[in-house]
């Protein structure tokens, strides 16, 4: 997959090593210490950088293997770790003081203070931002600091503050900010009945679906369930974030880099959407209209609907 | 509506199964040897039964991916002793799963595979085969300078004639 985006136009690529310390941990996914220094290399041939992240949470007293995580990015000589525990990055920057490092969207550094903070601090310098502001907070955002900004455009969207969900731990005992995991897969089942398609999350039914309806992977924020007789989506849509109007009004706002979420999806996914953002960012560059870029990408959204997210938000 | 060839198919396909069985045993066994690395990736399912289940075929495949150990089974599509997962759709689907050149995921969401048992054994294999990023030729065996080649005709075969993003081993 990370050859699959680099060769489809991708400039970095972001991934996780095979263990708790990345928000992917997910069964056959991931890297071990040796295919990471591979892609490594592989990728310094394509002239392509690869982004790190070790972006889930130490747990007190067990700080081990994210220091072996930030100890094996900085061996494999990754361009940069993405982090947000403190600790991860206070270990990062004093035993690798040359390490670049990245603030995971999981921090939630919102705020221009916020960034500050962690760049003094740490000498942070990207922040990947929050999936909850509007383009008129990440101009503000990126008027007040000289800290470069990475932005979701495409992908899964979900209701958590960022780096805290308690919905999945509930349900299922782990979740993504402390296991790498949302709805861990040995907790889901998929029930068929002659009524239809019944997932489930630890016994939780999370929805009902005919035999024409699109399913996703369930999640309890994505679940639809009967209130007063109506069955409806009580925390989020199951939609997709699909930013792709947005890249001049993003770079206009002073947005460095775009971000795409890949790292559960297959090749044919990873190649396609970053093919047709590597196409429609190189039209910008030519000053072209992107109109036609616009629903290119439309079939691949979770439950077949997508959004622009926060960043048309008129309200908090 | 069922469109699976009848009994004597099956008993007919049953009959031919052995070099079949011969062929992909193999084939995967051949790569576990040039790559093992990928096969540690299934973790705790490298020992577990998948059946692939082509809707249009009274057969179905029975693999246990343990590597150079790995087994193959032709069996009939009725046939349901207990399995980690059992993965179904059109014989074409499933192949593009193998190879990577259909997205699993919006295979799934929009229905055209079904997956019964268990989620975790499906996500391993889905993640495993797409990091392999093995591909038909692979699967069949072919010696390099035919891979090229079969590739693009299965590609045709299975996607018809639109271009497709790179293929990333080249």
């Amino acid at each position: 997959m990370l050859r699959a985006a680099i060769l489809a136009g991708a400039d970095s690529v972001y991934c996780g090593l095979r263990d708790e310390t990345n928000a992917r941990n997910f069964p056959g996914l991931n890297f071990s210490e040796a295919e990471l220094i591979e892609a490594v290399d592989w990728a310094r041939t394509r002239g392509a950088k690869v982004l790190v992240a070790i972006n889930t949470f130490a747990r007190a007293g067990v700080l081990e293997p994210w220091r072996r995580s930030v100890d094996a990015a900085v061996a494999a000589r990754a361009h940069a770790i993405i982090a947000a525990d403190l600790g991860v990055l206070a270990y990062a920057r004093s035993a690798h003081p040359n390490v670049r490092l990245h603030l995971s969207v999981q921090a939630a550094a919102g705020s221009p203070e916020a960034a500050a903070f962690y760049v003094q601090t740490y000498g942070v310098k990207r922040v990947v931002l929050p999936r909850v502001l509007s383009l008129q907070e990440i101009t503000a955002f990126n008027a007040a600091n000289s800290v470069e900004t990475e932005a979701f455009v495409f992908g899964g969207l979900c209701v958590m503050a960022e780096a805290r969900c308690a919905l999945s731990s509930y349900a299922a005992g782990r979740s993504p900010n402390l296991s790498g995991v949302c709805s861990p897969p040995e907790a889901v089942t998929f029930e068929r009945t002659s009524e239809g398609l019944t997932p489930r999350l630890a016994g939780y039914a999370l929805d009902r679906l005919g035999s024409d309806e699109p399913a996703g992977y369930p999640t309890l924020c994505k679940g639809r369930f009967q209130v007063a007789g109506e069955a409806s989506y009580l925390f989020e849509d199951p939609t997709s974030l699909n930013a792709m109007g947005l890249l001049q009004a993003l770079r206009t706002a002073g947005v460095t880099a775009v971000k795409i979420e890949g790292r559960q999806r297959g090749k044919a996914y990873v190649a396609r959407v970053a093919g047709a953002f590597r196409a429609a960012i190189d039209a910008l560059d030519r000053g072209e209209d992107l109109a036609k870029y616009q629903n290119l990408l439309s079939d691949l959204a979770e439950g077949g609907r997508e959004t622009a997210g926060a960043y048309r938000k008129a309200w908090r | 509506m069922d469109a699976r060839p009848g009994r004597l198919d099956a008993d007919l396909m049953m009959g031919a199964r052995p070099p079949v069985e011969l062929l992909l045993r193999s084939a995967i066994r051949r790569l576990a040897r040039k790559r093992p690395e990928t096969f540690e990736r299934l973790g705790r399912f490298r020992d577990a039964a998948f059946v692939l289940a082509p809707d249009e075929l009274p057969i179905a495949f029975r693999v246990t991916p343990s590597g150079q150990q790995t087994q193959v089974a032709v069996v009939r599509s009725t046939d349901f002793r207990p399995c980690a997962a059992r993965i179904s759709g059109r014989l074409s689907d499933l192949l593009s799963l193998f190879d990577g050149s259909l997205d699993a995921d919006a295979a799934f969401f929009s229905r055209r595979v079904r997956i019964e048992g268990e989620t975790e054994a499906v996500v391993a294999l889905h993640n495993t085969l797409e990091a392999a990023e093995f591909t038909l030729a692979d699967l069949l065996g072919l010696p390099a300078p035919l891979r090229n080649w079969s590739n693009l005709v299965a590609r045709r075969l299975l996607h018809g004639p639109r271009p497709r993003a790179a293929d990333a081993r080249g």
